[in-house]
């Protein structure tokens, strides 16, 4: 029994797979830092000889750009031009991803459907659809609208709808002044039903019978609404109590809310860090982190300090906040000292001369769709619609065919079958990849720059050729994609996790 | 953007099966079946009729402009590529048309298909055309013409069907033969269809009938009788040399063909300090031969790998000092070689002999493509780029995918390694690159990325352009390919470690291979949106082909008028566009069944 | 026997493992000697596949020292090379190459780790196909197999490597009964060969027959060892009698 080797001999580091391991991702790291320096230094010598420096100065100057479309048309700043952006992609976006839905459940279904003729029709559009780029398709709906009845003098006038060369326009119900006081009842309104619905609910339950609960909260609410409608100046109270919060808004110093504010976004990051680590433990200790946990976790981190530094540094923002709610209590009062008017007015579509040539333009009085939204719109809806279709059909013929015969055997008819089995059953396979063609619609709205649609990249892009931000922009863009990116994917899980939890 | 493929579990699909009964039957099975079912049939055809009769009704229509398209072909198709310089580019198609003869014959492409489905595809194909012409607005003698031809296809068809009865079951018809006669049919339609052009003679909006030039179906005759000739040279081939050793050859020439196309043909280069290039690559070759062969001894052992690291050190430390890009791409590679000398080479004589050679190998193409890089071009055109058109939409994807093709394989790779660091960084990276849209990143390509670089350093903005799609379309690459990893299973990687593989062996053989065979209808899938997203180009101001039908055409008045024709040119950019991607998207279902990823 | 004279090829001494909370091994130390064949028996979850993980570093154990052939398993980047190509191992599941015919799956390790040109290797390959007796199936690939032949290929991938001692990790639970005599044959003829191996296995014919030292794993240690005619007439544990009186 000759052991010729001495135990425990530890290797030299140049053999030592552990040190090598770390050695390795040093190394990339060390090269990485490397060239992000060489660049970054390249970069601070070219910027310098344009004469630029990067900064966030234009966030607050007023831009020299005036936005198509809008909640703002003519900015004050930069930021505030952006935000006007911001809005028009949400816009775009949360439509498109309504309608899209709609639409790709449809085609899906029909794709799937025993008639022939419906069958081929959903399968040509989709092969139309999917092979032709996205871009191409938004600027085909753009020349489309073109040939609609272009605008002269002699169209001045009302119509009930408006589909013209510089966009569609369609009647629309605009709140007027006494609507903010009609608000109030309608939210009175909603709780009662809601209370009503509970409680009657809950008789259904003690008694049995009918109580027909959900009926009666409707009958509840609209009830309310109309008296609402009629009574509403007795709300003008409100007014004055509004006032007396927008000044006491006005006499808080900023420090005090820049300080609270890096609290709230340093604590937020901890709780949400926390909670996460939390849900992660198991009986038998923390769970094993994915890199996907990790990479949360850092994200969330990092976004709380740099909010929090962006809190302390840059008191604009405390003051903007702040005047924004001031403003925000001043317009509400403002709001519920009118007069007694409709809560709303009616609009129908016009066409009016504007502008010092005079040219005849869609009033702003209803409605107006533009051909930039109408196109971006649209071909996002139909391209989006046609990938949502081939997941519903996935999704369908996924589930299991037994579920199918049993629900035939039950007697229901198809399209029963289809609304009570098959549909509920697919919609939890087809969350997660159709959750992806939620994050890509969002993605796509930035095509809006290629028809003039004002959205964040578009509005993004006239200020850097007007200041130069280049870098300041670009980081901003990102910022919100991934924001967006993150909050999608955040909701989809949500749901996804619901769903998984009801088949337990 | 680029979307990902999903992949559900193949269940028998609901849909309607083919008539086995006869028409009547097979017409109340499949759209009288019900109340509801009539309804949809005929609201369904109502659509379908109102679509065709739209759609051949603007086609026709006296006010369309299609003549802007005909005239314009050259334009779209390649920009402002002198004509006296287009041999080139057919020759560039000749190279690619010889290449996928011989590969087809090599990967025994295409397999057999049943003659009663050819048969029932060909009657259908004439019903269409005897539906279309009898429901949409065309003249008396088109209408009788479509007639025509409708019946003879239906009774083709049918009457090949029929005559060969039991035997239409069985697989007989090559499906290369159905796409080389497609093809023929294709090419004969050059000489014979007469397509609208402007009469020179006439007043604005008037248009005459013409051949298509001979310059344009001259040469595709060609390609077309070139093409089938090297697929039989191939199948010829296949049996003189072995299939392994022709496969290898095929892609190496497949790889090499892009840049010598794009950066060599296509440019026709003039290339400069050729000189001074041919002395540093001969030095590299002998000295790093040397090198080579004396760290590839495995008697170097711990030693080795310590010099190879050194070179490895002083490759990267060259990138931060001046030095030429050839230099520091020859001391990144060298270093690369060192590294991998004791896995690939190691004792025999002879499988050190290979390893130097191949080094030798690697070093003349690193100095031919330098060459090219530097060289000037020799076509002169009005504009910044040689390159325009459709084709430059082909380098884009091409250049796009073959880029992110290595840097995806390397972040999923990555993203799936046991380092930490590594997969933190490649995590961060995918993720990055995904949450924002292409635009922003093209944006990025033209507006930031030039701020990076000193100021004599400029690339052409193709090439810019076609870095970030790589850069992008490499984050969703990783994607694809991470999942083909993951679902290796762990034996794998046990037995590879259990026979003494090192993880870089192991990589190169085992996982990366059954990983990316897993996920070839994935790839396909990138490839036909990346194809796709290169239109995105048009909005950075690239002459691509969506570019020039949206901007260009619809604004041209000399010497003929053909404003207000943007929807004609916008068609015909989505049918170009269209016939790839459909095209694509088959050979992926194609390969999905073949390879039978998603069945158990 | 001559076994008796023979030199030290395996020493583990105090053998520890965690996986997370869980120990798979509490302390095992034994020696085994060339040619030597030793059985492993045990429940399942008893860490008898962890130890022979651990002898070819599958599984990096915590306390204790291995020593293979004279060289310890450290971190040692080399001893891990050296160690692996001098140790086989066959698998429950086989673990052949998919993407790989037969002969590229036992010729590949051959060509890349011992550096053999193509040529030897596949004359090698083939040698060893005869052996286990499959050499007209040398290019087909592993999914035309049946299981038993897949484990035969797996065992001539792993000789062809040439290793001193081979181990075998429960080679016949995955296969159908008819097929698994056949994979103990080529075990038998193997062992009558002088090879070094430790075999995990519930096959008690072929630990009766075949082995030369059995060894009983309960919950991370060795329970019994001794002979098989000791083993399984003569059991001096209770643990040991009663795996045997529920699986006899």
């Amino acid at each position: 029994m000759a052991v010729t080797v001495a135990t425990h001999e530890r290797p030299p580091f140049w053999r030592n797979a552990t040190v090598l391991k770390w050695a390795a991702q040093l190394v990339l790291v060390a090269f990485l830092a490397i060239v992000i320096l060489t660049l970054r230094a390249q970069a601070a010598t070219n910027i310098e000889d344009r004469g630029i420096t990067f900064g966030t100065k234009w966030l607050d100057d007023p831009p020299l750009i005036s936005i198509r479309e809008g909640i703002d048309l003519q900015p004050d700043s930069g930021a505030r031009a952006l935000y006007a952006g911001i809005v028009n992609t949400l816009r775009v976006s949360i439509s498109g991803i309504l309608a899209a839905t709609i639409l790709g459940t449809i085609i899906g279904v029909a794709r799937l459907s025993h008639n022939w003729i419906v069958n081929k029709i959903a399968t040509v559009y989709i092969e139309t659809i999917r092979n032709i780029p996205l871009l191409v398709q938004i600027l085909f709906w753009l020349a489309v609208i073109q040939i609609f009845p272009a605008l002269d003098e002699d169209s001045v006038g009302e119509s009930l709808f408006l589909v013209t060369a510089k966009g569609v326009s369609i009647p629309w119900l605009f709140p007027a002044g006494g609507f903010y006081q009609w608000l109030v009842f309608l939210i009175i309104g909603a709780v009662v039903a809601g209370f009503v619905y509970f409680r009657l609910s809950r008789l259904k339950e003690e008694r049995g019978g009918e109580t027909y609960a959900f009926w009666w909260s409707v009958v509840a609410f609209v009830a309310i609404a109309v008296i609402g409608w009629f009574i509403h100046p007795v709300m003008a109270f409100w007014g004055p109590i509004f006032d007396g919060i927008s000044s006491f808004f006005g006499a808080i110093p900023r420090v005090l809310v820049q300080i609270l504010l890096a609290a709230v976004a340093v604590l937020a990051g901890t709780l949400w860090i926390r909670r996460f680590l939390e849900s992660m433990r198991t009986p038998a200790g923390l769970a094993k982190l994915t890199d996907d946990d990790w990479f949360r976790m850092i994200f969330v981190g990092l976004m709380a300090l740099i909010g929090a530094a962006l809190f302390v540094f840059l008191p604009g923002i405390s003051q903007t906040i702040l005047n924004m709610v001031e403003a925000f209590f001043n317009f509400l009062g403002a709001k519920f000292s009118g007069e007694s008017v409709a809560p709303l007015t009616y609009t129908t579509p016009a066409v009016e001369l504007r502008g010092t040539g005079g040219f005849a333009q869609l009033s702003d009085q209803a409605l107006v769709i533009t051909p930039g939204f109408f196109a971006l719109w649209v071909g996002v809806t139909l391209y989006t619609a046609a990938f949502i279709a081939e997941i519903v059909r996935g999704g369908i013929l996924a589930v299991n065919k037994g579920q199918s015969e049993a629900g035939l055997a039950v007697g229901l008819t198809r399209a029963q079958l289809l609304r009570f089995v098959v549909l509920p059953q697919a919609f939890r396979i087809v969350l997660p990849p159709i959750g992806n063609q939620y994050l890509n619609l969002f993605k796509n709205t930035s095509l809006g720059i290629a028809v003039a649609f004002p959205d964040i990249v578009q509005v993004g892009q006239t200020i850097y050729n007007q200041t130069g931000q280049t870098f300041p922009v670009v980081i901003l863009w990102m910022a919100f994609f991934l924001t967006g990116s993150l909050v999608l994917s955040s909701i989809v899980n949500y749901f996804n996790r619901r769903l998984k939890l009801v088949e337990r | 953007m680029a979307e990902k493929k999903i992949i559900l579990p193949e269940i028998e699909e609901l849909a309607p099966e083919p008539p086995p009964k006869g028409p009547v039957v097979w017409m109340k099975d499949n759209l009288f079946y019900s109340v509801s079912s009539t309804i949809l049939t005929l609201l369904g055809l109502l659509i379908a009729v109102l679509f065709i009769r739209g759609m051949v009704g603007f086609i026709l229509a006296d006010e369309r402009k299609w003549e802007a398209i005909t005239t314009n072909m050259r334009l779209l198709m390649v920009q402002a590529y002198p004509q006296e310089a287009s041999w080139r580019l057919w020759l560039a198609l000749g190279i690619i048309f010889v290449l996928l003869g011989l590969s087809l014959a090599f990967w025994h492409a295409g397999g057999k298909a049943e003659p009663r489905k050819v048969g029932r595809a060909v009657a259908a194909a004439g019903g269409f055309v005897v539906f279309v012409v009898l429901v949409a607005p065309f003249e008396t003698n088109a209408r009788v013409f479509g007639l025509i031809i409708g019946g003879v296809l239906i009774v083709a068809g049918l009457g090949a069907v029929r005559l060969l009865g039991e035997r239409a079951k069985e697989a007989t018809v090559p499906v290369l033969l159905i796409a080389a006669i497609l093809a023929g049919v294709a090419v004969a339609a050059l000489w014979l269809i007469q397509v609208p052009v402007p009469d020179p003679e006439g007043g604005v909006g008037e248009s005459q009938l013409a051949g298509i030039a001979t310059t344009t179906s001259g040469p595709w005759t060609i390609l077309y009788l070139v093409t089938i000739a090297s697929y039989f040279l191939g199948l010829f081939l296949r049996r003189v040399i072995p299939e392994r050793a022709g496969r290898l050859a095929l892609v190496v020439l497949w790889t090499m063909a892009f840049p010598i196309i794009v950066l060599h043909l296509a440019r026709g280069v003039e290339f400069q300090n050729v000189g001074q290039y041919l002395t540093i690559g001969v030095a590299f070759a002998a000295v790093g031969s040397l090198i080579i062969w004396f760290l590839a001894d495995p008697a170097r052992g711990e030693l080795g790998r310590g010099l190879a690291g050194l070179l490895l050190v002083i490759a990267i430390a060259s990138w931060v000092v001046s030095a030429l890009i050839l230099i520091r791409l020859m001391l990144l590679l060298l270093a690369l070689f060192a590294l991998g000398g004791p896995t690939f080479a190691g004792g025999e004589r002879a499988t050190r002999i290979r390893y130097v050679g191949v080094w030798v190998g690697a070093v003349v193409i690193t100095v031919y493509m330098m060459l090219l890089a530097t060289g000037v071009s020799l076509v002169q055109t009005s504009n910044e780029t040689v390159f325009g058109g459709f084709f430059l939409t082909w380098i884009l994807a091409i250049g796009g995918i073959a880029l992110s093709f290595p840097m995806g394989v390397v972040l999923a790779l990555g993203r799936t390694s046991t380092m930490p660091i590594f997969r933190l960084l490649s995590t961060i990276y995918i993720e990055l690159v995904r949450g924002v849209p292409l635009i922003t990143w093209l944006l990025v390509s033209i507006v930031v990325f030039p701020i990076l670089f000193p100021l004599g350093v400029n690339f052409v903005a193709p090439a810019k352009v076609t870095l970030f799609i790589a850069f992008f379309s490499a984050a969703y690459l990783a994607e694809n390919v991470r999942g083909g990893l993951q679902a290796i299973s762990k034996g794998q990687t046990e037995a590879a470690n259990a026979l003494g593989m090192t993880t870089l062996q192991r990589t190169v053989f085992i996982t990366l291979p059954q990983a990316l065979r897993a996920v070839i209808p994935a790839l396909v899938g990138q490839v036909i949106a990346i194809f796709k997203d290169t239109s995105l180009v048009a909005i950075v101001g690239l002459f691509d082909i969506l570019k020039i039908g949206r901007d260009i055409i619809p604004t041209q008045t000399q010497p003929y008028n053909f404003l207000g024709s943007l929807r004609e040119s916008l068609l015909a950019v989505a049918v170009f566009y269209w016939i790839f991607t459909f095209i694509f998207s088959r050979i992926s279902l194609q390969l999905e069944e073949r390879l039978g990823v998603g069945k158990r | 026997m001559q076994i008796e004279n023979a030199k030290d090829i395996i020493v583990c001494d105090g053998v520890k493992k965690w996986f997370g909370d869980f120990q798979a091994l509490k302390g095992v130390t034994t020696t085994i000697k060339e040619q030597e064949v030793v059985v492993v028996i045990g429940p399942s979850g008893s860490g008898k596949s962890t130890l022979i993980r651990c002898i070819n570093r599958l599984e990096a154990h915590q306390e204790g020292s291995i020593v293979v052939d004279g060289i310890e398993l450290t971190n040692d980047l080399r001893n891990i090379e050296k160690i692996r190509s001098e140790v086989g191992m066959v698998f429950q599941q086989f673990n052949l190459f998919p993407h790989l015919t037969v002969m590229d799956n036992i010729t590949l390790a051959p060509m890349w780790v011992r550096k053999k040109p193509r040529d030897e290797a596949e004359e090698t390959g083939m040698e060893l196909l005869e052996r286990v007796g499959i050499p007209e199936q040398a290019n087909k690939y592993p999914g035309q197999l049946s299981g038993g032949q897949q484990q035969r290929v797996a065992i001539a991938r792993a000789l062809a490597m040439r290793p001193k001692i081979m181990l075998f990790d429960e080679p016949t639970s995955a296969l159908d009964p008819e097929m698994i005599k056949e994979v103990l044959d080529v075990m038998k003829e193997l062992a009558l060969s002088g090879m070094t191996m430790i075999v995990v296995t519930h096959e008690m014919g072929f630990a009766r027959e075949v082995a030369d030292r059995v060894l009983f794993f309960d919950y991370g240690t060795i329970v019994e060892d001794g002979t098989p005619e000791h083993f399984f007439t003569n059991p001096q544990h209770d643990r040991t009698k009663l795996f045997l009186s529920q699986i006899l």
